[in-house]
């Protein structure tokens, strides 16, 4: 379980020190558990502590508390403009001219967190094609964001 | 034993004169998440106007708005909450929060969940339950949204905490209730008597539950969004003469507990409730009890 959930921080380049003894699994969904409640926690919960992510198919779906955790520390981020920001939490992928910043990976194929102004989380994509070259076209593509609890209403 | 005009007198009855009312949209903003003043300044410059709503710390009216304030980044983001003015005010009655154990007995679609989460700056421990499977997706993804750390979430009938083996220092009973004209344009041709004497004995069901759960010397907050005296005054004067409770001064907005329904006087310590007609707000009701202590202790 920590290994799905470090892979994935590995994936954005970022390190995370989770504390195996706090960490729950049910059915499929993963969460962290505080000192207090680990003790008192009964098996038959809906959800626990910080919800990390949880497992679809053998693949890993990241949180939101997950990736917003991932982007205080290390990681490879990319800062959008406000427009730009917009779009991405309405599901629209990142061309060039929307990207503010970079801070760590480049490359083609690798996954980024995407950032607005305001150093929050709004989502993760990953990067088209290498964000040093002058390409036109999408960027970074839209993996997940934040407006995801509007569709999630519907 | 139904109808507009029946209700309406009950009403003046109990001393209030009907008129149509339009609660006004309101949110909070969480504290533990974010700081009031840049989020204002932030929400301004995307076309939301808002208004201190006086008798909260972090609760806003929206004044007005170029966008869905249920639809912003802002929003999405967990920075703040939409919660209608009235309802934020249960959370605020208990006294000291930080690092207690705490249950929301009835806490879908979670709004108070959040707010209790947000004064407890994330410390302690909230148990919230819910009878009905469905709504807990709302209130996880509620939680999720807003960063909530310190909540486990259970399917379980409030009538039935006790399962948990848990004793708690504060418990929060906004109880299923028949609502008011306010918050539901139907309610007169909906709603009878019958069903407020029902929606009653299931809430005093839950406060004896709440009350075997509770620590001595522990806080409960009783609330409801109904005006009916069955499910507010009369139901608390029913939990201080049957159960080891006594009502503590809530110290928040709103008027003073009906000591006189129809005719039947209560107990002195009910005007310590809180009753709230309609206006800016929905109608509401408010009521602190603290568990006495043994008497051989």
């Amino acid at each position: 379980m920590i290994e799905l959930i470090q892979r994935f921080a590995s994936k954005v380049s970022a390190k995370l020190i989770l504390n195996p003894k706090l960490l729950v699994e049910k059915e499929g969904r993963f969460f962290l558990l505080n000192k207090d409640m680990k003790s008192i926690l009964r098996n038959d919960f809906f959800y626990a502590g910080s919800y990390l992510g949880k497992l679809k198919k053998g693949k890993f779906f990241p949180s939101f508390i997950l990736l917003a955790n991932l982007a205080t520390g290390k990681a490879n981020k990319v800062i959008v403009k406000e427009k730009a920001a917009w779009l991405f939490v309405c599901g629209r992928d990142l061309f060039p001219e929307g990207i503010k910043e970079v801070q760590g990976s480049r490359r083609k194929g690798d996954f980024t967190l995407v950032l607005n102004v305001f150093g929050e989380c709004i989502g993760f994509g990953r990067i088209l094609h290498d964000l040093n070259s002058t390409e036109a076209g999408v960027s970074v593509q839209n993996v997940s964001d934040v407006g995801d609890f509007l569709r999630r209403e519907r | 034993m139904s109808g507009k005009q029946f209700f309406i007198d009950r009403y003046a009855q109990l001393g209030w004169s009907y008129r149509e009312t339009k609660p006004r949209q309101a949110l909070r903003i969480n504290l533990s998440v974010t700081n009031q003043k840049p989020l204002l300044e932030r929400l301004k410059d995307n076309g939301v106007l808002l208004n201190k709503v006086p008798f909260l710390d972090s609760g806003y009216w929206v004044s007005r708005s170029r966008v869905s304030v249920g639809a912003t980044a802002e929003y999405l983001l967990g920075l703040y909450s939409i919660q209608e003015a009235a309802a934020q005010i249960p959370a605020t009655v208990f006294s000291e929060l930080n690092g207690k154990r705490v249950l929301d007995a009835c806490a879908a679609p979670g709004g108070k969940t959040v707010q209790l989460a947000d004064l407890m700056k994330d410390t302690g421990v909230i148990a919230a339950l819910d009878i009905d499977r469905r709504r807990l997706s709302a209130l996880s993804n509620h939680l999720e949204r807003c960063h909530v750390r310190n909540t486990m979430v259970y399917c379980h009938d409030a009538r039935k905490a006790r399962r948990l083996k848990m004793q708690f220092d504060r418990i929060l009973l906004d109880v299923p209730c028949s609502g008011n004209f306010a918050a539901d344009k139907e309610w007169f041709a909906r709603r009878t008597l019958r069903d407020v004497e029902r929606n009653a004995e299931i809430q005093r069901e839950i406060l004896s539950e709440a009350e075997m759960c509770l620590k001595e010397d522990g806080e409960i907050v009783y609330s409801t969004c109904s005006l009916e005296p069955e499910e507010d005054e009369l139901n608390m004067d029913w939990a201080i003469k049957s159960l080891n409770l006594e009502i503590e001064e809530a110290n928040c907005a709103g008027g003073n507990g009906l000591t006189e329904v129809f005719g039947r006087k209560l107990g002195i310590s009910l005007a310590h409730c809180r009753r709230i007609w309609p206006g800016d707000t929905q109608g509401f009701f408010v009521c602190k009890l603290k568990k006495r202590r043994n008497s051989s202790d």
